[in-house]
């Protein structure tokens, strides 16, 4: 049983508001997709349709070529960007009630929940309520409950807000062991570093639409190698000379360290030289693709410019 | 159907298994017993605060005395001169609270007595004054035309009017007002229990919405289930709370029974107007009770509880989708409440005219019919076809409760940062 998750034409609108205009996307197995977007650009309501929760007026959403329904339901599992348990239930009751509703026996449920417990070294929480628990451990809590009914779907949105970095990094640990088990992963997110970082796909959409489709690698190719990282020692003034004469626009800047991304007419040979005029130590220079903050902010203005489909 | 079981488990032992839950079964009684207590306890000392002093203005100059003789002990009557601006003041100065003129006609048989007083000073005040007045009229007048005290003795009589319900089991007395009380009661606990537990739905459907939680349950379950499941499982909440109660009851009525009689017996034995014989039989009847609380109607209870719950508990739950937090929520209540209380007001009327046409539309139509049916048939005997229809028509309308509820449950629970109005909520049931 395949376990790809097919958006076809998929649209949406409420009321007089087209919050999703005809997207369509493809989700392997194995692989984690990035569904990425400005707030309000439609992630969550193309979420909510993927997940059941409702249904797209045209269009259709298929998960192994079988449409979503009460089924699929119970294959997939969701952390809603707006995080959210019983506060008064207690950690393992909760879980195990979460669990059950995605169809789990209760014996099943329970050694699934006491296993991600384990994992996660969240075992003495069994018995707690969750109110009782700090933010950091009922984010876990409720990864746990994404994920202990081992769904073939596992659908994050934005999991890594408000985690530390020692609890984000055994999340994206673990995100990874998903994608290694073949499972289906859809992580939407607007933080373009942990994107560019996690995902072998991705999906940007904007205002309801998809401006952006493909393999990370085939998306950066796309916009060419036209930024520059230098590496130096000394004065850094001559980056504004360059900014100022429009050759470069600054994207990052600390010490002795900047991403340039070089305008149209400008070689990567103009940057060096403009660094060795004045007379700096350069330690490093690389040329590479823009990052993805910069081509999702191109993308996004460029949809922004073209006129809207009614 | 699992799942609306599984959530209906969840949410029923979410709520049995705490404390309050305990708390609220063994102390709610105590508490419905002080809130019956209470009036009556206070009436008690009420009459108690102090003299009221009456000035008499008595204009005929014979009906001072009687008068005064037949007040209560409660009023100290003082003869007044002058003119009536003189009792206005004496009054608005406190130096009376009531002031009493007795125009000379009286004793022709013409005109009325006027009682002045700052404010009402309540019914009960202004009974025993005309009352008092009347008493005193009626001697004077009778010692007027030379009457014997044979027939002042005979129009003095009160004779009482005892009350004795008929059952195949034998004969109950005071069957009447102990069915009255017991009507009362039922249909008020109804009311309260209804609310009680149609807010519970409420509350539990905004934390649901607050907590986000209702997202993740949604990507499990469709949002049906979830209202159904947790209408259910808290209406189960209130089951078990009435089972506790009746089995409470029951032991506390077996166990104290026989004591409340023999403390009930001797002093009732005493009460005005009874026939000696009789209260040595037994003037209030445990036998009255417990002949009217059959399985049956306690089973009628039960459905009526259940009928109104679920009717209420739905529309509740789509008021609590359709807002952010509970203190938002009390404008869109206003339609739930509104129909659930005007029941409380036709209480009295039903339990005295239990069979007019009016009390019978009650007791059969919904939603009233959930407060009403019991009363009536703790009151009167309810033919069969009456109960039956009533009920098939609560039903129904639960069922038109939960289908206009579920249509604004599904898009509501989902809403966040806007505050719906009946304008949306009417979209939503057409739309949805």
């Amino acid at each position: 049983m395949t376990s790809a998750l097919r958006l076809e034409n998929v649209t949406k609108r409420y009321g007089e508001t087209l919050a999703v205009d005809g997207v369509s996307f493809t989700a392997e197995p194995g692989r984690l997709f990035g569904l990425l977007g400005p707030n309000g650009a439609g992630k969550s309501s193309t979420i909510r349709m993927i997940t059941y929760i409702t249904t797209p007026d045209e269009g259709t959403v298929t998960l192994g070529g079988a449409p979503v329904g009460p089924e699929s339901q119970a294959r997939m599992g969701y952390l809603p960007e707006e995080r959210g348990l019983y506060k008064k239930m207690k950690v393992g009751e909760q879980l195990v009630y979460l669990a059950q509703l995605k169809g789990l026996t209760t014996h099943d449920a329970e050694r699934a929940v006491r296993q991600w417990l384990d994992r996660f070294g969240a075992s003495a929480w069994y018995g707690k309520k969750v109110g009782d628990l700090s933010k950091g451990m009922q984010q876990k809590v409720q990864f746990v409950s994404t994920v202990a009914h081992d769904p073939d779907l596992c659908i994050f949105d934005e999991p890594f807000s408000g985690l530390d970095p020692i609890n984000a990094d055994i999340l994206q640990e673990t995100i990874m062991d998903l994608r290694a088990r073949g499972k289906t992963v859809v992580f939407a997110s607007h933080r373009m570093e942990q994107v560019e970082r996690l995902c072998d796909d991705l999906c940007l959409i904007s205002q309801g639409r998809v401006v952006l489709r493909g393999t990370l690698a085939e998306v950066k190719s796309r916009y060419g190698r036209d930024t520059a990282t230098v590496e130096f020692d000394g004065d850094d003034a001559w980056i504004d000379r360059l900014a100022d004469a429009g050759a470069a626009r600054v994207l990052s800047r600390s010490g002795g360290r900047a991403e340039l991304r070089l305008a149209p007419g400008t070689r990567p040979n103009d940057v060096v030289a403009a660094a060795l005029a004045a007379g700096v130590e350069l330690n490093q220079f690389g040329l590479h693709a823009p990052p993805l903050t910069e081509i999702f902010r191109m993308a996004v203005d460029a949809n922004e410019d073209a006129p809207l489909a009614a | 159907m699992t799942k609306i079981f599984l959530i209906a488990r969840s949410e029923y032992l979410r709520r049995v298994l705490t404390k309050g839950f305990v708390l609220g079964v063994l102390l709610a009684p105590v508490g419905m017993v002080l809130l019956f207590a209470l009036p009556l306890v206070a009436t008690l000392f009420s009459s108690d605060d102090g003299e009221r002093q009456v000035l008499v203005a008595d204009e005929s100059g014979r009906l001072f005395e009687a008068v005064a003789e037949a007040m209560p002990a409660r009023f100290a009557a003082r003869r007044a001169e002058g003119p009536l601006d003189s009792l206005r003041a004496a009054v608005l100065d406190d130096r009376a609270d009531l002031a009493l003129v007795l125009p000379a006609s009286l004793l022709d048989g013409d005109g009325d007595a006027t009682a002045y007083t700052r404010s009402g000073g309540g019914l009960s005040q202004f009974d025993d004054v005309r009352s008092a007045v009347r008493d005193a009229v009626r001697g004077v007048r009778l010692a007027d035309v030379g009457a014997p005290a044979e027939v002042q003795a005979v129009l003095d009589e009160r004779p009482g009017l005892r009350s004795v319900t008929v059952t195949a089991d034998g004969d109950a007395a005071d069957g009447a007002f102990v069915a009255s009380a017991i009507g009362y009661m039922s249909g008020f606990i109804i009311y309260v229990l209804v609310f009680i537990y149609g807010a519970m739905v409420m509350r539990g459907v905004i934390e649901e919405k607050q907590n986000r939680i209702v997202e993740v349950i949604a990507s499990s379950v469709k949002p049906f289930q979830l209202l159904m499941g947790k209408v259910l499982g808290i209406g189960a909440v209130g089951l078990t709370q009435i089972a506790l109660w009746t089995a409470l009851g029951a032991v506390v009525l077996t166990a104290l029974g026989p004591i409340l009689l023999a403390v009930a017996g001797p002093g009732a034995a005493g009460a005005p107007g009874v026939p000696p014989e009789a209260a040595a039989e037994a003037p209030f009847d445990v036998g009255a009770i417990t002949a009217l609380l059959t399985p049956g109607f306690l089973l009628i209870l039960v459905l009526c509880f259940l009928g109104g719950y679920l009717f209420y508990a739905a529309l509740f739950a789509a008021v609590g989708s359709a807002v952010e937090q509970e203190s938002d929520a009390q404008a869109l209540t206003v339609p739930v409440t509104l129909p659930a209380i005007i029941p409380m007001l036709f209480l009295f009327p039903m339990l005295e005219q239990p069979d007019s046409t009016l009390s019978t539309v009650l007791s059969i139509l919904p939603p009233f019919s959930t407060v009403l049916l019991p009363v009536r048939v703790a009151v009167t005997d309810v033919p069969f076809w009456q109960i039956a229809l009533s009920l098939v028509l609560l039903a129904a309308a639960f069922v038109a409760a939960i289908w206009v509820a579920a249509r604004i449950y599904r898009v509501g629970i989902l809403m966040t940062g806007k505050k719906a109005t009946f304008r949306d909520l009417a979209r939503w049931v057409r739309t949805a």
